[in-house]
């Protein structure tokens, strides 16, 4: 359980790592949180010969309330966002911040980290593509914005080019009268979800205004169930919207077997999981506290 | 003075554990803390297919890296060697177990080449280097399908039954012919698992060329039978092979069976000109290659019953698969029936048991050890009756479960069961959950819809083997009985010292000998130095040394008992010899100066260190007579068995029978199939408790255990042999998150059979794999859903559910009611 040996580099500043990126080629890689990265080289699945450290570069962690929108640095770890207030602003962040592995695991791992590295059962994604989120992408010449619709492209495919980082995650907080929730289904603690699912709801009285749904870990990148959100749009929220919901969910989903699960399984999960953060963003977008926690085995 | 007439029992109280500081302040010392001059580390090449034929192998490459010191392949050793020790006769007998594969690889993650390196990473970069070519065979990895013997694993042994043998007591069939009904189950499956020691493996082996020895720091759990093993193996006089332990963080009998990693360390070393070599398993190593538990399939299996729901007899086909070398093995064939009737009163049985190799990791003794697959099995047998005949699971255990008053109960294949009281238990287990409340709970939910299940499981752990069972399985096998060493001194200053041949694991084997010690001779067991783990030049261990088998509350404290008595009685004589008084006005305490002995007569006394500065320092003041004193007193304890009737299968192989009685409530949520433990309770009788904590920590583990096991943990294969479960992202052994509540009862039915009462308790039979499959049962019979697997998530709950591919009563299930 030894990586291959590689050289290691500590940036100062992020343009700095980005001039490293550019400098040592297509054998190097940012090291964040390490919590993707660190088990892959054990494995010996990556072995990368230049590790550019961005542990050490100041001012990458923060979580700032700006201009209706909160902003997270780059390097902020999960941790941090578990347990931040203004985070907490939009309590599908916290949710999702939360539930992701264990207490080490989430001192280590940042969000930046976790964008970047686009694991197909990576908990952000789900969640951010709710929201009315960018990402912001700093390469040599200039930093630009992405949508995050745009930023994943595929399993571990992302918009950033080779010598470009994701510097700061930026989203809208959500109007008035929406709410949100998150919740996967997971065997412990430290592994992946077997399937998971966000829904954030805008409410007019009982009628649903706005609907976003994502599924989690039932296809290569995060999926957005637009026929799910379609069946709440413009209704009220009933048992019969919501199993339509539910059912419309289960037929975006395209889930592969593994350990975790039997694709009919996971399609099977992956629609209660959204009935269930269906109800507790109908009682949130209501104006009510509800602390919700992942399922584990 | 405090004398023997204040005296306080240390057996018995909750002392805080000795090891407990060491052990949570992180300083234990394990095998991988050891680091030595001049150390060399091991890594294995491994095969990734499952079954295939070596066609070449290169390591010119990887010998070629700098730091590497070479490496060594299964032809390089082959002349060096003989094959290990086969416990089975033939045709299983027959099968050639080497280290390193020779021509042919028999499971994914058999070591191929070893690759010695001057650090870990250039090891793991060599390896990389190694060149092995392979032609893939078929592989088999169902223990049915492989019975049919069309991809043979062994070509030496002809076939891949390793072990066939039928055990039948009393009159089977004229149990079926006056059955009031019989009941037909198709098929049982017990599925493979691991216990996952925290601790991976680990061995350091150096073969000194100076005095010709092979000395090894490891984490072994039986190195008495590892030793026997290697020194056979490597042509080594046994004297010459030197082990020691130190703590080690979990075995669960999977730390068995490292004796051959043990062995290419060793072999490396001499190679590597008497240089020490480590080998430090890494997890995904451990998961694949280890050992896991018996895996174990029942077919055809037939259940007569009388008019009351009372069994009278059970019928049935046991195919038990032990991956692809046996080992240990076929042990498991005979240990299971150390309870073969559980804790039933029937008398008529008739099994075949059949065990045969696949491609796929080979077993261990794993925690619960082939006696709990036997008893989910029984239990399976009796939920299924009582559901199939609509009898209550409790009612149906009362009018099956061996009654308190027929202890010592001799089983229909001669075991003894020393003690027990199993109604009783159930009825501390349904007052600790709040059976009948519980009742009314589960019947309103089911009104609205709801699944919920209560399920019971009782169960057995035998201890304290009787090795002679093995002669059951091979009438030539050398072994029967069983024993144990300790020592106990004065230690020149007068210090107590214990020394026992255990290699603890955490089940707190110096807290208890000091509490067994302090109370023979009255003193404070702080005062007392326990030395545990195993150390052969110690010289107090016997061939069934090591830590295995839930027996040392029996075997070891026996013989530490044996010991202290033996120092009491030679600290008294020369006691008495020094105050010039009859031994028996002799009395043992502590005073002014220690821990002392007084003459009751005259109030003169001698401290520790005063009597063991005669006999050691001082010896010219004893007389002749007084010689024999050495306040050094080494006991073996053996345990009192015969050897078994091989041709009838009969005797008594176990000596203490410990049993617990589990009650879970389950619910599984109709939307996600989510089994959730809305309330457990776990009662344990493990007869005369030595120390309570340990006791209720012992409880606690083996429940996590068998939680983990039903409805967590299962080493997968796919049809190729490819093992999915390599990691613990795919294992996922149960955590913290996944535990419920569980509440924690006991009963004490004292052993006639142990000096002390105390029975063995190690391994928990595994009750809660039993209890989790009831509860689940109660909850889907309704449904027609038969519980037919001891591993049952929540995605085989949907595919019982909704996919209707198992547990289909149906299918499973045929009952006959006799007019
Ligand atoms: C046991 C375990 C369980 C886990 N369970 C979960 C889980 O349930 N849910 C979940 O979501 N995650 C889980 N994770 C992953 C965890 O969230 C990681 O922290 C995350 O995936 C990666 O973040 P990191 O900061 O550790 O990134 P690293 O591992 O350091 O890097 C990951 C990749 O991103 C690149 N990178 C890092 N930072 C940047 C940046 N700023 N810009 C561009 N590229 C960058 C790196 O070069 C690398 O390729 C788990 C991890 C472990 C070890």
């Amino acid at each position: 359980m030894y990586p291959r040996a590689f050289h290691y580099h500590r940036a100062s500043s992020l343009k700095e790592a980005v001039t490293m990126l550019s400098q040592l080629g297509d054998d190097a890689k940012l090291l964040a949180g390490g919590q993707s990265l660190i088990p892959l080289m054990k494995l010996r699945f990556a072995n990368p010969q230049h590790l550019v450290d961005l542990n050490f570069v100041p001012g990458t962690s923060y979580i700032k309330e700006e201009g209706g929108a909160l902003r997270f640095g780059a390097l902020t770890r999960h941790a941090e966002i578990e347990n931040s207030a203004t985070a907490a602003k939009i309590p599908i962040l916290h949710d999702c911040a939360a539930g992701i592995a264990d207490v080490q695991v989430r001192n280590r791992g940042t969000i930046g980290g976790s964008l970047a590295e686009a694991d197909p059962s990576g908990d952000w994604a789900v969640v951010l593509i709710t929201l009315a989120t960018e990402v912001r992408c700093l390469g040599k010449k200039s930093e630009r914005t992405v949508r995050f619709a745009d930023f994943i492209k595929d399993a571990y495919t992302t918009a950033l080019a080779h010598d470009e980082l994701v510097s700061e995650v930026v989203v809208k907080k959500p109007p008035k009268g929406s709410g949100g929730a998150y919740i996967a289904f997971k065997r412990s603690a430290p592994v992946y979800p077997t399937a998971s699912a966000a829904v954030q709801l805008t409410l007019d009285g009982d009628v649903c205004k706005d609907a976003a749904i994502a599924l989690g870990c039932v296809g290569l990148t995060a999926i957005k169930a637009r026929d799910a959100e379609a069946a709440l749009r413009g209704q009220r929220i009933t048992d019969k919207t919501i199993a339509a919901a539910m059912e419309a969910a289960r037929a975006a989903a395209d889930p592969q077997s593994d350990m975790r699960g039997s694709a009919d399984y996971k399609r099977a999960l992956v629609g209660a999981l959204v009935k269930r953060a269906i109800e507790i963003a109908v009682r949130r977008a209501r104006g009510e506290q509800v602390e919700v926690g992942h399922i584990y085995a | 003075m405090s004398s023997e007439n204040n005296k306080k029992n240390w057996v018995g109280k909750p002392l805080p554990r000795k090891e407990e500081d060491r052990l949570l302040r992180g300083r234990g010392k394990f095998a991988d803390d050891i680091k030595m001059r001049e150390m060399l580390y091991l890594r294995f090449v491994r095969s990734p297919y499952a079954h295939a034929r070596i066609v070449s192998i290169a390591t010119s490459d990887a010998e070629a890296v700098a730091g590497v010191v070479c490496t060594l392949t299964g032809a390089e050793i082959l002349p060096q060697v003989q094959p290990f020790i086969e416990i089975a006769p033939e045709p299983g007998g027959k099968i050639k177990d080497y280290p390193l594969a020779i021509s042919k690889v028999r499971y994914q993650g058999e070591p191929v080449v070893a690759v010695i390196a001057e650090s870990p990473g250039i090891a793991d970069d060599a390896a990389e280097l190694v060149q092995v070519e392979y032609e893939a065979l078929d592989a088999v990895v169902d223990a049915e399908e492989a019975l049919k013997d069309a991809n043979i694993l062994h070509e030496e042994a002809g076939t891949n039954r390793v072990w066939n043998g039928v055990f039948e007591y009393g009159d089977v069939e004229k149990a079926f012919s006056e059955a009031a009904s019989v009941v037909h189950i198709d098929r049982l499956h017990f599925h493979r698992f691991s216990s996952t020691p925290l601790e991976a493996n680990v061995v350091i082996a150096q073969w000194n060329p100076k005095d010709e020895r092979i000395y090894y720091w490891c984490n072994n759990s039986f190195p008495s039978f590892a030793i026997q093993f290697l020194s056979a193996h490597l042509n080594v006089h046994i004297d010459r092979i030197r082990v020691e332990t130190s703590d080690i963080g979990g075995s669960f009998g999977i730390k068995i069976t490292s004796y051959p990693q043990m062995a290419v360390c060793a072999l490396a070393s001499k190679k590597a000109g008497g240089r020490p070599i480590k080998w430090v398993e890494t997890r995904s190593e451990h998961n694949t290659s280890s050992a896991h538990g018996n895996e174990r399939t029942f077919r055809d299996t037939r259940v007569a019953l009388d008019k009351d729901g009372v069994i009278t007899a059970i019928a049935s086909r046991h195919i038990d698969d032990c991956g692809a070398y046996p080992r240990y093995e076929p042990l498991g064939c005979v240990i299971w029936s150390q309870v073969v009737p559980g804790v039933y009163r029937f008398k008529n049985t008739r099994i075949d048991f059949t065990q045969t190799v696949t491609n796929k990791c080979p077993v261990g003794p794993n925690r619960g050890y082939s006696r709990m697959q036997h008893l989910w099995f029984l239990e399976r047998v009796v939920d299924i009756c009582a559901h199939e005949l609509g009898i209550p699971a409790d009612e149906m255990r009362l009018r099956n479960y061996i009654r308190p008053e027929e202890f010592p109960y001799t089983t229909p294949n001669g075991c003894v069961y020393d003690s027990g009281n199993y109604p009783k238990m159930l009825q501390v287990a349904k007052g600790l959950i709040g059976w009948d409340e519980w009742k009314k709970k589960r019947a309103a939910a089911r009104k609205q819809g709801r699944l919920i299940g209560m399920g019971i499981g009782t169960t057995l752990d035998s201890g304290t083997n009787n090795f002679g069972q093995s002669q059951i399985v091979n009438p030539g096998a050398p072994f029967s009985g069983n024993s144990q060493g300790a020592n106990c001194k004065l230690d020149i200053y007068g210090e107590v010292v214990v020394a026992v041949g255990s290699c603890p694991q955490g089940q707190g084997h110096e807290t208890t000998a000091a509490q067994v010690v302090a109370d023979v001779l009255n003193i404070h067991p702080d005062l007392i130095t326990v030395r545990t783990g195993f150390d052969t030049e110690r010289n107090v261990h016997t061939g069934f040394s090591g830590t295995y088998a839930s027996q040392f509350a029996v075997s070891g404290l026996s013989a530490v008992h044996g010991a202290a008595q033996k120092l009491k009685a030679e600290m008294k004589r020369l006691a008495a010899f020094v105050l010039e008084t009859k031994e028996d006005d002799i009395e043992f305490g502590t005073g002014a100066q220690g821990p002392e002995l007084r003459a009751k007569s005259t109030g003169k006394s001698i401290n520790y260190w005063g009597l063991a500065n005669i006999v050691n320092v001082n010896s010219a003041v004893l007389p002749v007579e007084m010689h024999d004193v050495t306040l050094n007193c080494r006991y073996i304890w053996r345990a009192p068995f015969k050897v078994p009737d091989k041709v009838k299968k009969y005797g008594n192989l176990t000596l203490t029978y410990a049993s617990q009685l589990h009650i879970a409530v389950i619910e599984i949520d109709r939307d996600t199939f989510i089994p959730r433990i809305l309330d457990y309770v776990a009662v344990d009788d493990c007869g005369t408790v030595i120390n309570p904590a340990i006791v209720e920590g012992q409880v606690y583990g083996a429940t996590a255990h068998g939680i983990g096991a039903a409805l967590m943990e299962s080493c997968v294969y796919d049809a190729v042999g490819n093992m999915l479960t390599s990691t613990f992202s795919d294992y996922t052994p149960i955590t913290a998150v996944n535990m419920p509540k569980v509440k924690y009862g006991h009963i004490e039915t004292p052993s006639p059979h142990s000096y002390s009462g105390a029975k063995g308790m190690g391994e928990g039979g595994a009750a809660p794999i039993h209890t989790i499959s009831a509860a689940l049962q109660d909850a889907l019979f309704a449904e027609g859903i038969i519980v037919d697997d001891s591993f049952n998530n929540a995605d085989s709950l949907f595919r019982a559910m909704v996919g209707k591919e198992i547990g289909q009563a149906a299918k499973l299930v045929t009952v006959e009611r006799r007019p």
